[in-house]
């Protein structure tokens, strides 16, 4: 005997608690993804109810159903489409009014559903009442109380669920439309001569739909019913007619209808208090969105946010770090032994998609907080006030209020990660503004590109650094500020813009309960899809770095370095007792035995420990031990030699190290492309450390050093500075630039992709960064030279000449300004023309 | 007069609608209709947007949305 | 304006003290046995620390030696009497000191 499945719907407004009555039901059996082929996000859960198997759908939160925007449309194929057995209407007891506007149109849609009067201490609060009995016969519904914030009125939800699918009556309530019945009637009559459309759909709410102006409605019927261009026909002659009977149009008298019949059932069912207060919210916001204060708290705000996401979290990171270096280690512990100058092809690549991969877990904490912290303001009800202040500043630039906290995530002015800033850029409502965000968010200052920065910053320009860094972090906000501006003018017109219109809730204190579990799914879904992906790319990356690899003549070069190394050293051995004992074959596992025993000994300072790690490696190979631990008079002396064995051995490895990276594909991609990059002062060697450093930013560092082959007691700087004689100020501001403009890192263009759901914008994404840093480096660099300016004179011309852009773009009208203007003057010229 | 020419503040009841598409259906789904009484509270910082007080909540709207709604004092 | 100038460096400067962390600095060090010890220098990004200033203070914290890590991100040096210190400088705020008294054989 199978069990029985059954599939609930919650649907809601937004602001109403759903998500935690979500929770409530479902409890921590949750499940995270897309609506097919959108970037609507679809919650599922599970519960029992007396065995039988419940889905829990957790429709997107809409305060309507028209098919105006994503969320409704896909709320209602859902509800129409896989046809749940009941739907929860959650709905905030303290606005019951606004909120029966939803619950008749999930009414009218004929699906049985719920009233779940949730936020009942709310209510309490208020000093409101509510006669649910009262709502109950009116409605003709199961309505049922309930405080999902404090974790009460699950099982009289689990009851109604239960009674509903059990026996599923017809609801009592039907909005009358009154002067709009007749048209209605009419449309029914056509509708009902479909087959199809008359079982699929509730004919009177398609009626409803049709006249009301419906575009996906229309579209539904174009596809189902045979002689759908009599039926489009019809809907236009009855609209045009109600509308000269009215004096209105069709779709104003629906919705006032409707309202009006909320009206009158939250008259006849709620009890106002007396004297109305003032809650603590409304005085709250007196200081929050308060012309002065405001953007002080706004500050403040994020500057907290700042301290405690990167700079407390980069100290749980550091104290995390073991945790990653155990992993390394274990794996050159684990794979096969290193070689003397090349390794096995598994080990190489081993350790290579190891350290790529901890490189970007050693993130994790730093994520988890920023998570959390995001959580915290989203569910606190800040965002909207962010957004209220920021907005008009934002809109010029055809972004919106709230791409602020995406823009601070990414790093603006001090250090962030484009990461979690495009991540967050989920809740911006306006499409286009949303994806102006996505595009420039990676061009902020991310953590990783710091080091780069110090680096020529200490090189090049040592005098001035504080004001370098100054420049370089506020520079990238004058240039995605225009650059947001362009695109939205340009690349992303087409793109659909919403209206603002946005609800201010309440604030709310959030549940720890409720942020971990938010920040945890966040970080689920970052380990899923970027992790993998930076392996997979980690291994690429390997092959463009290391293939074709160094010729036979090369290899024989190295081949020899190590064969001197061994026989002299062998010609010490035979100086000693260990002569015969120590062999030619074991020149390179004592080395790499000396290696195992310090990574052993890694991060040990008790004593004790470490003498008995000194034990057991003795005990595994006592002459291995004596060479490397200086045992007895002949250890001490191969000792010496051995560290000279080591010294070669280092050298060689170096030298392979880099021949290899620069006859790689890498770096003869480098070198090809630099008859382009020469105009932005770039040579091979330097387009070899972009290209690297796009595939793993933190290698970036590593890899400079790694192509100037760094020589002895010279810094990274003075190498550098050694290795490019002829390169000025003038080359490090170009190079500093292209490093801030373009794709930071492979995870970001990842987020992108999953952010705009399309690979078209993540390859548009890097291929307008790309060619941004190019021109912008070019312009420096060429422009610079032309017109014989030093490095410094160059980069405040450059400052100069972004904040100009800025303000220029600043003042160009936004196309919904230009669009109101031409509305305006419509407008005044139908009034002048009758 | 239309909404965005009140400053905060005032109170009004509502009279007409004359926001074209999705922008009029978007406002009447958040209670935008002949009748509602609304309360200006308090303009943004940068003057733009504009906090309305509904009946029990709060609703921001830019001034060029609030231009569509015709109110009487 | 040169008060402008130096209030912005300085807030620069400021700002910045948070930055680049992730860039964390680490060492190790190693006892030899013969004397001398031996530590290694990195960063927690990958990034070698080749050139990166090393200073070894006595228990009283004076300067007994400075040196720099070579080419392969390491140095040796002799191990001083009594008490010491060992401070690995990347300069900027990232510095990362070990005591003596835990670096063991």
């Amino acid at each position: 005997m199978g069990s029985k499945k059954m599939l609930v719907a919650l649907a809601g407004q937004p602001n109403c608690g759903k998500s935690t009555v979500f929770n409530l039901l479902t409890g921590a059996r949750q499940h995270v993804a897309n609506y097919p082929g959108v970037t609507v996000e679809k919650k599922t859960g599970g519960f029992n109810l007396d065995g039988t198997r419940v889905e829990l759908v957790d429709l997107p939160g809409t305060y309507s159903l028209t098919s105006y925007s994503l969320e409704e449309r896909v709320s209602r194929d859902f509800l129409l489409g896989d046809n749940p057995a009941a739907v929860i209407d959650v709905v905030d007891g303290s606005n019951l009014k606004r909120n029966l506007y939803l619950t008749l149109q999930l009414m009218e849609m004929e699906v049985p559903t719920v009233l779940n009067l949730n936020m009942m201490d709310v209510v309490e609060r208020r000093g409101q009442k509510i006669d649910i009995s009262k709502l109950q016969e009116v409605l003709g519904i199961p309505v049922v109380p309930t405080k999902a914030k404090k974790g009460e009125g699950k099982e009289g939800l689990r009851a109604a669920v239960k009674q509903l699918a059990e026996n599923r009556s017809e609801a009592v309530f039907k909005i009358e439309y009154g002067k709009m019945e007749p048209y209605i009637e009419e449309l029914e009559e056509q509708l009902k001569e479909d087959p199809v459309l008359s079982v699929q759909y509730p004919v009177r709410w398609f009626a409803i739909k049709l006249l009301e102006g419906d575009a996906e409605a229309g579209e539904l019927l174009k596809r189902t019913h045979p002689d759908a261009e009599k039926v489009i026909e019809q809907t236009e002659d009855c609209r045009a007619r109600f509308q000269v009977e009215a004096g209105n149009a069709v779709e104003r008298h629906i919705a006032f209808t409707r309202h009006g019949a909320c009206a009158k059932i939250a008259r006849e069912t709620v009890t106002l208090p007396a004297v109305k207060k003032r809650s603590l919210s409304d005085r709250a916001d007196k200081y929050v969105c308060n012309r002065f204060f405001g953007p002080i708290i706004l500050v403040a705000i994020l500057m907290l946010l700042y301290q405690v996401a990167i700079v407390f979290g980069n100290w749980v990171a550091l104290q995390a770090w073991p945790i990653w270096g155990a992993i390394e280690n274990f794996a050159a512990e684990v794979l096969p032994a290193a070689g003397f100058v090349n390794d096995p092809l598994l080990r190489a690549l081993g350790l290579w998609v190891v350290k790529s991969t901890t490189a970007i877990l050693n993130y994790l904490p730093i994520f988890f907080l920023l998570f959390s912290l995001i959580s915290i303001l989203e569910d606190s009800g800040y965002m909207p006030r962010m957004a209220f202040i920021l907005d008009r500043l934002f809109r010029r630039f055809g972004l919106h209020g709230q791409s602020t906290l995406p823009m601070i995530l990414g790093g603006v002015y001090v250090g962030g990660c484009a990461i979690p800033g495009v991540m967050a850029t989920k809740a911006i409502p306006d499409e286009r503004a949303r994806l102006a965000t996505i595009m420039i968010v990676p061009m902020m200052n991310c953590l990783a590109k710091v080091p780069l920065y110090l680096i020529l910053i200490g090189a090049y320009f040592a005098d001035v650094g504080g004001l370098a860094m100054f420049f370089i972090a506020t520079v990238t906000l004058f240039i995605a500020l225009p650059v947001a501006k362009i695109l939205s003018l340009t690349v992303l017109k087409k793109q659909p813009s919403a209206p603002f219109i946005m609800e201010m809730p309440p604030y709310h204190i959030p549940t720890l309960g409720g942020i971990l579990r938010r920040a945890g799914e966040r970080i689920w879904l970052f380990l899923k899809k970027i992790v993998t992906v930076v392996a997979a790319v980690a291994v690429v990356v390997f092959v463009l770095i290391n293939y074709p690899g160094l010729t036979e003549d090369r290899n024989a070069h190295y081949a020899d370095m190590q064969s001197s190394a061994v026989v002299t050293f062998m010609k010490d051995v035979s100086k000693t007792e260990f002569k015969g004992t120590i062999t030619q074959g074991d020149v390179l596992p004592i080395i790499l035995f000396g290696e195992s025993l310090k990574r052993a000994k890694q991060g040990v300072t008790d004593k004790d420990v470490s003498a008995g790690i000194n034990q057991d490696f003795q005990a595994k190979n006592p002459t291995y031990y004596a060479v490397v631990k200086r045992v007895g008079k002949d250890g001490k002396k191969l000792n010496r030699s051995l560290k000279k064995v080591i010294k070669v051995r280092k050298k060689a490895r170096r030298e392979a190290r880099s021949e290899r990276f620069e006859t790689s594909f890498l770096g003869t991609m480098g070198r090809a492309l630099e008859p382009v990059t020469q105009w932005a002062g770039f040579n091979w060697r330097i387009n070899i450390a972009l290209l690297s450093a796009f595939a793993a930013k933190e290698n970036s560092a590593a890899t400079l050093g790694a192509i100037y082959g760094i020589d002895g007691d010279q810094s990274v700087q003075d190498s550098m500075k050694a290795g490019e004689s002829g390169f000025t100020p003038l080359h490090a501001l170009a190079l500093m630039l292209f490093m801030a403009l373009y794709p930071p890192c492979v995870p970001t263009s990842i987020m992108v992709r999953h952010q705009s759901n399309s690979t078209k914008w993540m390859l548009f994404s890097i291929g307008y960064q790309t060619l941004l840093g190019l021109f912008v480096a070019s312009l420096v660099f060429t422009g610079g030279t032309v017109l014989g300016l030093n490095g410094f004179q160059a980069m405040w011309a450059f400052y100069a000449l972004c904040v100009a852009t800025t303000l220029v773009m600043a003042m160009i009208p936004t196309s919904e300004e230009k669009e109101t203007a031409a509305a305006a003057t419509n407008t005044t010229c139908k009034e002048n023309c009758s | 007069m239309t909404l965005n020419e009140l400053t905060p503040g005032t109170a009004c009841t509502m009279t007409d609608l004359t926001a074209p598409g999705a922008l009029g259906q978007r406002l009447m789904d958040l209670g935008f209709c002949p009748g509602a009484e609304i309360e200006i509270v308090r303009n943004a910082p940068l003057v733009d947007p504009v906090e309305l007080h509904l009946d029990g909540y709060h609703v921001s709207i830019r001034h060029n949305e609030a231009k569509h709604i015709e109110v009487e004092v | 304006m040169k008060k402008m100038m130096i209030v912005l460096t300085l807030a620069a400067l400021l700002a910045f003290t948070g930055q680049a962390f992730a860039h964390s600095p680490l060492m190790s060090c190693f006892d030899n046995g013969d004397n001398t010890v031996t530590c290694e220098g990195g960063f927690s990004d990958g990034s070698s620390a080749a050139g990166v200033k090393l200073h070894i203070k006595d228990g009283n914290g004076k300067p007994v030696l400075e040196t720099r890590m070579n080419e392969d991100s390491e140095v040796t040096f002799d191990k001083p009497a009594g008490s010491y210190v060992v401070i690995f400088d990347a300069g900027e705020g990232h510095t990362v000191e070990v005591n003596g008294a835990d670096i063991v054989e």
